[in-house]
């Protein structure tokens, strides 16, 4: 365990540059190249808020716009997880390097564009008059969603070189998972009307407590108690750390089945 | 992955094996995984060994070549060197940086120019940024693409694309260079450059795996030859001796299509077994001792008057000599069920090379012909001396005594 850290670690110069690359590679070939990364933010909030005054839908749009530019960063992880082994093919067979640092190295790469939106995201909130709270949380939360996100991509990087039937799975999974969390909606929607073990299990989808605290940290909406946002926390680094397990259990067969 | 050596070797294979579960078809859905775990996979009939009971060690500073014929597992012994393929059995220790040539380039992005290429290249191999600045001129220069070295390398012809993977390669000074058939690639001045470069790597003291089906250039560039056939070791040392074996063995796979074997059946040539004047088995021999060959055969009828007969031929199968037991006036009442006969060959006067022997069964009239085999044994002969032709014949020079 410890030389297997110890690997990574070592080559830690090679997470900088597949990042730099997933990020070269993202914008290669396009005109605007890196500006997308905040003009795609940016024209999600003007449609956003274009549609909401079309149309009356109970939610505010710091709030709507908040949750879907952090889920965003799941939902980008998750799809390019399916790719960070099997994509990278020709380098797990002709390498040998610690396989961790693919998944990594995308969800690092996702990480930077995520900050690009988030960034658009607080100008937004800004503009708008937000009344924020306890900022100084953002890292932590930052953080734990970062957890959340690479210990599902691995899990799903690993899957997708055994079975390829992972992808299909995935989007149904992702769907119903998107409207499991209170991205297009508060999380007061089921804290007002449902028993109390109903709001554990909301809870228990480390997206519910991770969307809970982003929007108390920027917009002071104390939706759910401290416990259950904890609750949420604490899932999500388990998945990290089963990700890891499951990961570090099946790596050795990647070289094959590639 | 592989732990490290303590000694003065570099790599120390201990009775490894590599197993493959090989799939019905395609790419595995979880519907066929569930069904193979349904299906009690048990000892696996669609288990493959790639590779078994492999054992040796590499030197430092050792070259060691490996031959064998295609799908004999010497590629996928390179990939459980560099460690991205696991063994099933056994271990592999390796001491020091491991850089390998397995498909020159493959770990290249289209989209990225080749010096972004070139520093990820570096980075796989543990390589920092700075450390790779320094050695980036020397690449750049080694694989002559100064001028394309900002394009992306989908724009790179293929022999672009191996020059800077191979100037890449050798560039970030491993202790273990691991080559896979590049020798095959590139024009002559390239190819002159690589051999130079791997000249240089051995003078430096490196260690280097090299595989080839190039057979005179491996056999001059390695220190010992490993022989892989069909994923077991055939053979491992003295390069002369080892390609020399492997010559044979590839020549008695497909005999150069002189392999043939007919015959009524009624009685038949079992088996032949070689031997040298010890009483080992062997199939290698040298000039001028002695072969013995058993010959075993089994007949379902009684056969009066039988002849065996022989014949030795060249590798371009070139009849050397042939005999028979009803020339050399060696006869044989009766042979039924199964029985042995022995042929003994001395003082050899074949140079080195490869033989093939044919055996044949029949008649005494000639008229009915029980079993050939024709150019179906391979045999290797070694000689100390030189000379031109197929066989030595005794000569002597002499000065007339006048002019001493």
């Amino acid at each position: 365990m410890v030389r297997w850290w110890r690997e990574i670690f070592s080559k830690r110069e090679l997470v900088w540059i597949l990042i730099e690359r997933n990020l070269k590679i993202r914008y290669k070939n396009s005109f605007l190249g890196f500006f997308w990364s905040l003009l795609g933010p940016l024209s999600l909030i003007a449609i956003y808020s274009i549609f909401l005054s079309l149309i009356r839908i109970p939610i505010a749009l710091p709030t709507l716009v908040s949750g879907i530019i952090i889920w965003q960063f799941l939902a980008m992880c998750m799809g390019d997880a399916l790719h960070s082994i099997v994509g990278n093919a020709n380098l797990v067979t002709k390498a040998a390097f610690p396989r961790l640092i693919l998944p990594l190295s995308m969800v690092g790469a996702n990480a930077v564009n995520f900050l690009f939106s988030f960034a658009v995201l607080l100008a937004y909130l800004l503009a708008a008059g937000a009344d924020f709270g306890p900022v100084l949380m953002l890292p932590v939360i930052l953080l734990t969603q970062t957890a959340l996100c690479l210990g599902m991509a691995l899990m799903i990087g690993a899957a997708n070189v055994f079975f390829r039937d992972t992808e299909h799975v995935l989007s149904v999974v992702m769907l119903a998972w998107f409207f499991l969390s209170p991205v297009i909606y508060g999380p007061e929607l089921v804290m007002t009307s449902f028993p109390r073990w109903v709001h554990i299990l909301f809870f228990l989808n480390p997206m519910s407590g991770i969307l809970t605290a982003y929007r108390g940290a920027l917009l002071s909406q104390q939706a759910a108690g401290f416990g259950l946002v904890a609750l949420s926390f604490g899932v999500a680094w388990a998945i990290f750390l089963i990700g890891l397990g499951v990961f570090r259990a099946v790596e050795p067969r990647f070289g094959d089945e590639l | 992955m592989t732990d490290p050596v303590q000694d003065n070797r570099a790599i120390v294979v201990e009775q490894m094996g590599k197993c493959f579960r090989l799939q019905r078809s395609g790419t595995r859905t979880v519907k066929s995984a569930v069904l193979d775990l349904v299906r009690n996979r048990g000892a696996g009939k669609n288990a493959f060994w790639a590779l078994r009971d492999i054992d040796f060690s590499v030197g430092r500073g050792e070259t060691l070549g490996i031959v064998g014929a295609n799908g004999a597992g010497k590629s996928t012994l390179l990939s459980l060197l560099a460690g991205t393929k696991v063994p099933t059995t056994g271990r592999i220790r390796t001491s020091g940086t491991v850089s390998s040539l397995l498909e020159l380039g493959a770990g290249f992005h289209p989209d990225l120019t080749g010096r972004e290429n070139v520093f990820l290249a570096g980075a796989i191999m543990g390589l920092s940024r700075r450390q790779m600045r320094e050695r980036f001129e020397a690449i750049v220069d080694f694989a002559g693409l100064r001028d394309f070295i900002d394009q992306p390398v989908k724009h790179y012809s293929s022999g672009m694309y191996v020059r800077l993977g191979f100037a890449v390669a050798v560039e970030v000074d491993p202790d273990i260079l691991l080559i896979d058939e590049v020798l095959a690639v590139g024009d002559d001045n390239f190819q002159k450059k690589c051999l130079g470069k791997i000249d240089a790597f051995r003078r430096a003291g490196k260690t280097m795996l090299i595989i080839s089906h190039d057979l005179p250039t491996i056999q001059s560039i390695s220190d010992r030859i490993l022989f892989l056939e069909e994923g077991r070791m055939a053979g491992l040392g003295d390069p002369h001796e080892v390609v020399g074996r492997y010559r044979a063995s590839a020549r008695a796979r497909q005999a150069g299509g002189h392999e043939r074997e007919w015959g009524t059946g009624e009685a038949r040539i079992a088996d032949v077994v070689f031997e040298d004047e010890a009483g080992r088995k062997t199939d290698t021999f040298s000039s001028g001792g002695l072969l013995r060959c058993r010959i075993r055969f089994q007949s379902q009828i009684r056969i009066e008057d039988p002849v065996f007969g022989f014949a030795l031929a060249d590798a371009n199968a070139r009849l050397v000599f042939g005999s028979n037991t009803q020339i050399e006036g060696f006869r044989i009442p009766a042979i039924e069920g199964e029985g042995e006969v022995v042929l003994i060959l001395r003082d050899l006067p074949m140079g080195t090379g490869n033989y093939l022997f044919s055996f044949s069964l029949h008649s005494a009239d000639h008229r009915t012909n029980y079993h050939r085999l024709d150019h179906c044994f391979s045999i290797s002969v070694l000689s100390p001396s030189r000379f031109e032709g197929v066989c030595r014949i005794p000569c002597q020079w002499q000065l007339p005594p006048a002019t001493t």
